[in-house]
């Protein structure tokens, strides 16, 4: 049995003002081994942060089952945490404040909290920062803690939604890298969600492919690339290989939206 | 970080920050110093008529007197503690009511017609009720204080409320935030520059009150004061009241403005 297993999961929303549904994803089944790192990726509307709320226990499912452990998702829990876009940090706690609040929720017990939030600071490279509040740090640095803060209460498995979309090229790279350093040291299950296909090759043991109309899972494509991962494998034939496979199916969805308002 | 120390040449002085800093203020201490000459001196030369404007230098002389007087302090205290009882009461009430208002849209939709009826009325106007009711004691003055300064209070939070980062509260929910969570760690505090600046302008409507309703029935306190002193035309200690109610009022509101901006400076830079 995997450690994360997905069954037929379909979540809808109801539009406002009127009666109708909108299916977000439909007949979901993906199943994912402790340890390894997965990224979901696909054009916008694909449905791939509904299928990553799902998993945090964030929203409802209209049908089928999510299972972490063999244990059902009801709600958020201990076994996961998540990592947020930009400014999804307290503003008003500083960096060391922000990695306590998941402690604190979690009832860690006291004599924990500062030490632990403390290491976590120093592990994303923030220890000389610990005192500044979010405002006072570049991008980077807030996704940086960000991270900390989903590390520090232990985890099962690190869901991530777009945690690098706000960030410019560069630092983008930069975190990649360092999220793989940090991934490396215990190997939590990983679930990363982004649009840019290089991010999701570089990172990932398994790179799942959405498509839309509804939301659905086109393809799971292995990327059999050796770890540690290194930014020259970017220029690799293979690496090359897995852009042009995932690009053809992406524009293929984004070829298909058109066909559709062409029609209408 | 480094690369910006070579563009710009350094101050050499430090005067520079030190009158920017104090530039404000000082401005505001010559248009003062300056005000109170000109009346001194328009009163010293009956360019204006002293028996009904006074005279700085006899207000300063009416003061160190007054102060002297177990009489001054008795109305103080009077005033002070009808205004701090009603506006204690007011914090105890509104801030509660505020969260709760923002927080569930069918409580707000319920509460908020007579809310916004009794935020809009003139509130002093039901003082001759509140007389009716409480006698013409300190208890219809702290009634009238705690009508002032609630609404401001309730208003202001549930903008505050309401106005949360939906993003926040769905972090905390990730990590397992309970209701009470939420309300202590990220509503409260996201609030408080809201509840604050409620805080501000209450202070402001419940001094009002405080003294208007001495002046409309009471047996003493501040308000009271100014009454008889005015019908019988003692301009010095009038005044003396006057000014004193005037610093209370400024020095409490800069004070909560100074928390206010240490509260809102998470935002500055966003």
């Amino acid at each position: 049995m995997s450690q994360i297993e997905i069954r037929d999961v379909s979540i809808e929303y109801k539009k406002p003002k009127s009666e109708e549904t909108f299916v977000a994803i439909q007949g979901i089944n993906l199943a994912i081994e402790k340890g390894s790192f997965v990224t979901i990726v696909g054009a916008s509307g694909c449905g791939k942060s509904t299928l990553l709320l799902a998993l945090a226990g964030l929203i409802r499912r209209a049908r089928g089952s999510i299972r972490v452990e063999g244990r059902d998702v009801t709600g958020p829990g201990p076994d996961r945490a998540m990592v947020f876009q930009d400014a999804s940090l307290l503003p008003w706690r500083s960096v060391h404040g922000n990695v306590r609040f998941g402690l604190e929720l979690q009832r860690w017990s006291r004599d924990d909290l500062n030490e632990r939030a403390a290491r976590f600071v120093r592990m994303v490279g923030l220890g000389g920062f610990a005192d500044y509040h979010p405002h006072q740090l570049s991008g980077g640095m807030r996704q940086r803690v960000n991270i900390a803060r989903a590390l520090a209460v232990d985890p099962q498995v690190l869901l991530m939604d777009e945690p690098f979309g706000a960030l410019d090229a560069q630092t983008r790279e930069v975190m990649g890298d360092e999220l793989l350093r940090i991934w490396e040291r215990d190997k939590k299950t990983a679930i990363f969600v982004t649009h840019s296909i290089d991010e999701a090759i570089f990172l990932g043991d398994r790179v799942v492919v959405m498509g839309r109309n509804p939301g659905h899972i086109r393809d799971v494509v292995e990327i059999d690339l050796p770890r540690p991962r290194a930014a020259a494998m970017l220029d690799s034939a293979a690496f090359i290989a897995y852009r042009r496979k995932l690009r053809e199916y992406i524009a293929g969805d984004m070829q298909s939206l058109q066909m559709i308002k062409d029609v209408a | 970080m480094t690369v910006t120390d070579q563009i710009a040449p350094r101050r050499t002085f430090a005067i520079g920050p030190v009158l920017d800093r104090y530039y404000g203020a000082g401005v505001s201490t010559v248009s003062v110093l300056l005000f109170l000459l000109l009346w001194e001196f328009a009163a010293e030369w009956n360019w204006i008529n002293i028996r009904f404007t006074s005279q700085p230098s006899q207000v300063f002389r009416a003061a160190v007197v007054l102060f002297q007087t177990p009489v001054f302090y008795h109305h103080a205290w009077v005033s002070f503690s009808e205004f701090v009882l009603g506006f204690a009461l007011a914090l105890v009430v509104s801030i509660p009511v505020g969260l709760v208002l923002g927080t569930s849209r069918r409580v707000r939709l319920f509460v908020e017609p007579p809310l916004m009826a009794l935020y809009t009325a003139p509130r002093l106007a039901l003082l001759p009720i509140l007389i009716v009711w409480l006698g013409i004691g300190m208890a219809s003055k702290v009634a009238v204080v705690f009508l002032g300064a609630v609404f401001p209070i309730i208003v202001n939070t549930i903008a505050g409320v309401r106005d949360a980062d939906q993003r926040l509260l769905q972090a905390a929910r990730a990590f397992g935030a309970n209701q009470i969570d939420i309300f202590l760690k990220v509503l409260i505090p996201g609030s408080l520059p809201a509840i604050l600046m409620g805080v501000r302008l209450g202070i402001g409507r419940g001094l009002l009150s405080v003294i208007v309703g001495e002046m409309f029935v009471s047996e003493a306190g501040i308000g009271y004061q100014l009454m008889t002193y005015g019908q019988g035309m003692h301009m010095n200690n009038l005044l003396v009241y006057a000014f004193v109610v005037s610093f209370f009022g400024y020095g409490l509101t800069m004070s909560v403005r100074v928390l206010e901006d240490r509260v809102r400076s998470w935002r500055s830079v966003a």
